[in-house]
């Protein structure tokens, strides 16, 4: 069994420019692919943290580096809360794809921009590489499409619902 | 199959309403009451056409095809929305003749347009309830005034059908006092509702704007829902207790700070926009929510004073909902359309952009006369002036008619240079049997 794709974010260079940390993990996490998990790397062990990721599906396992940090490997509930849920309709297979190959941000584009994007990167690429994207609500009207050119997506909305994240593995087809 | 979301029938939809108010526009210039006389049969007759023909079918239409796009559930039992759009079409024949029959004639009709006109909107209310209730709904900014608009269509439905049999004497008769209480819950209860919460996600969407929210939306909601129980208790006491007095003008100054407090609402979503020049069916907007501040500043006046009330509901009914609904309608139409034929080639070719479906100029000349037209019946209305409402019926029919034509030609892809069309154009307004060929 293949490994869910892993997002680095090391906060020591933050500390140590006197930054508080947590809003850019929480900023991490919202952003993280459906299924992916975040290995997080700090100078103290973060136990505020593993409440409130718990909150939003994630289990911890905690190790001390050799050289004193802290690594913390957040890896998504094998059962998420409802909110974490996958959109229906998503390819519960998501997390063992292959690291995106490309990511969008689309969030500030008229529909139907988002739609276009999306399914113009994925004529580029080559099958079965995978494209994440981050939009403001559901496109709903790019679903049909991708299951009539045979691409696979899982999705599903932020914990506060103000963005939709998608991974998208092109299909075979020509 | 989860993402089969392009309603297919909400083209129908649109073009049957269309024809209710090409129909009623042209009925309206010859045989428009004078000022004063609208409850009279033929009067009723044009309220009901442009109410539940055009404006109801429209409203019909527009939710079956963004409540599954906005709450992101597809809708349950999709195959019942011709047949709701075929009953409420023939209900509503049946109502408009039945309201002629009372000037002469009979009113047999009138006691039989209940039955399709309440089977169609219940199939309708089934649909839409079934996506708005497992969603939660209640606990959307959106969905909330949505809910209560079905609420109150039901109610209007009732108490409308009760009154049409009240000439029979049956036991389902309801008193004509429920007049004002079914005026109030058919256009600010269920069209003004309705078109208000599809109109938050819309405007957000169109104008590239945070989907705001929050407090402002649950003060509105709460207004709405005391603007509700106060025409709700009217309609219960009609015939049985006389209302009190201040009831009526308690309910219309509800209505008005529900006005209020969305027009606040949707200037803050204005002024948050991402979209520097909004496009055409937003600009034209403005106009509209101007006529929706009049019909809400008359709105109290006419529960005192009757005389204000046709000219309050005209402002409603035909500068607010109809202006706005067919701003609308063009940008729906157009991106429906884009979708329907460029979608399957995204990708593959060079496309033409949503917008050059549209001939803004047409589309802001033809809205431009439309609202002069509401503003010219508004104040015929106000001044009791017989001539200047037929005028603005005449004003109003060549709007729509440019309007119409307009539809036709982003039906049509007429816009675009000839290179540039697909060889096989989509039906004008009935579903493609097959989506694509894939
Ligand atoms: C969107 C829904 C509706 C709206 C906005 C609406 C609006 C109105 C308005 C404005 C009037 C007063 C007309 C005038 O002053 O000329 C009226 C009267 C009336 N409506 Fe409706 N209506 C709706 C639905 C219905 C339905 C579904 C029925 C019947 C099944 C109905 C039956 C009646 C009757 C019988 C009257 C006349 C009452 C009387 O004069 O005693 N209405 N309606």
């Amino acid at each position: 069994m293949s490994q869910p794709p892993t997002h680095d974010l090391d906060v020591r260079p933050l500390l140590a420019a006197g930054e508080q940390p947590f809003d850019r993990i929480l900023e991490t996490v919202s952003a993280l692919p459906p299924g992916a998990a975040l290995r997080l790397i700090a100078p103290f062990e973060p136990a505020p943290l593993y409440n409130v990721l718990a909150r939003k599906g994630f289990d911890h396992r905690t190790s001390q580096r050799g050289d004193g940090d802290w690594e913390v490997l957040f890896t998504p509930k094998a059962h998420p809360p409802p909110e974490a849920g996958l959109a229906p309709g998503s390819n519960p297979e998501a997390m063992f794809w292959p690291e995106p190959a490309q990511s969008l941000d689309l969030t500030g584009l008229a529909p139907p921009e988002p739609m276009v994007r999306i399914l113009g990167a994925l004529e580029e690429m080559v099958p079965g590489a995978v494209l994440f994207a981050l939009l403001e609500r559901e496109p709903m009207f790019l679903f049909p499409e991708l299951s009539a050119r045979g691409h696979e997506w899982a999705g599903n909305h932020a914990a506060d619902r103000a963005s939709y994240r998608i991974l998208i593995r092109r299909g075979h087809g020509e | 199959m989860p993402g089969k979301h392009l309603a297919r029938w909400t083209l129908s939809w649109f073009a049957s309403a269309l024809s209710f108010l090409l129909a009623a526009l042209a009925l309206a210039v010859p045989f428009a009451p004078a000022p004063g006389a609208w409850l009279e049969g033929r009067g009723l007759a044009l309220v009901h056409l442009l109410a539940l023909g055009w404006l109801s079918q429209m409203m019909i239409g527009a939710s079956l095809q963004f409540l599954p796009v906005l709450l992101a559930r597809p809708l349950p039992w999709p195959w019942l929305s011709p047949l709701s759009l075929a009953l409420t079409g023939v209900g509503t024949i049946l109502l408009a003749l039945g309201f002629i029959g009372l000037e002469g004639g009979g009113t047999g009709l009138l006691a039989l347009a209940p039955l399709p006109l309440g089977a169609g909107l219940g199939l309708f209310l089934l649909m839409a309830g079934g996506t708005l209730l497992p969603a939660g709904g209640w606990r959307d900014d959106a969905g909330r005034p949505v809910l209560l608009a079905l609420a109150a269509l039901i109610l209007t439905f009732a108490s409308g059908g009760g009154m049409a049999l009240a000439g029979t004497g049956g036991p389902v008769a309801i008193s004509p006092e429920a007049l004002p209480f079914h005026v109030g819950l058919g256009v600010a209860g269920w069209l003004g509702l309705a078109t208000a919460g599809v109109s938050y996600r819309l405007f957000a969407m169109f104008l590239i704007a945070p989907d705001g929210g929050g407090r402002l939306r649950r003060i509105t909601a709460g207004a709405a829902l005391c603007l509700t129980g106060l025409l709700t208790l009217g309609l219960g006491l009609a015939g049985h207790w006389p209302a009190p007095g201040w009831l009526l003008p308690a309910a219309m100054i509800c209505a008005s700070v529900t006005a209020g407090l969305y027009i606040a609402d949707i200037a803050q979503v204005w002024r948050s926009r991402r979209r520097a020049r909004p496009e055409v069916n937003m600009r034209m907007t403005r106009p509209a929510l101007a006529f929706l501040a009049l019909a809400a500043l008359l709105a109290p006046v006419a529960a005192i004073d009757g005389r204000f009330a046709e000219a309050a509901v005209f402002a409603a009914l035909v500068g607010w909902l109809s202006g706005l609904t067919l701003a609308q309608m063009v940008k729906i139409t157009s991106f429906l359309t884009w979708i329907q034929v460029f979608s399957p080639r995204i990708g593959k070719q060079k496309l033409p952009q949503v917008h050059e479906l549209v001939d803004d100029a047409a589309c802001r000349r033809w809205l431009g006369l439309w609202f002069a037209g509401a503003a010219l019946g508004t104040a015929a209305l106000l001044a009791e002036h017989a001539q200047g409402l037929r005028l603005a019926f005449a004003v109003l029919l060549v709007a729509a008619l440019g309007i119409a034509r307009e539809v036709r030609a982003i039906r049509r892809l007429a816009h675009l240079s000839f290179a540039a069309r697909p060889p096989v154009l989509p039906p004008l307004f009935l579903p493609q049997l097959r989506m694509d060929p894939t």
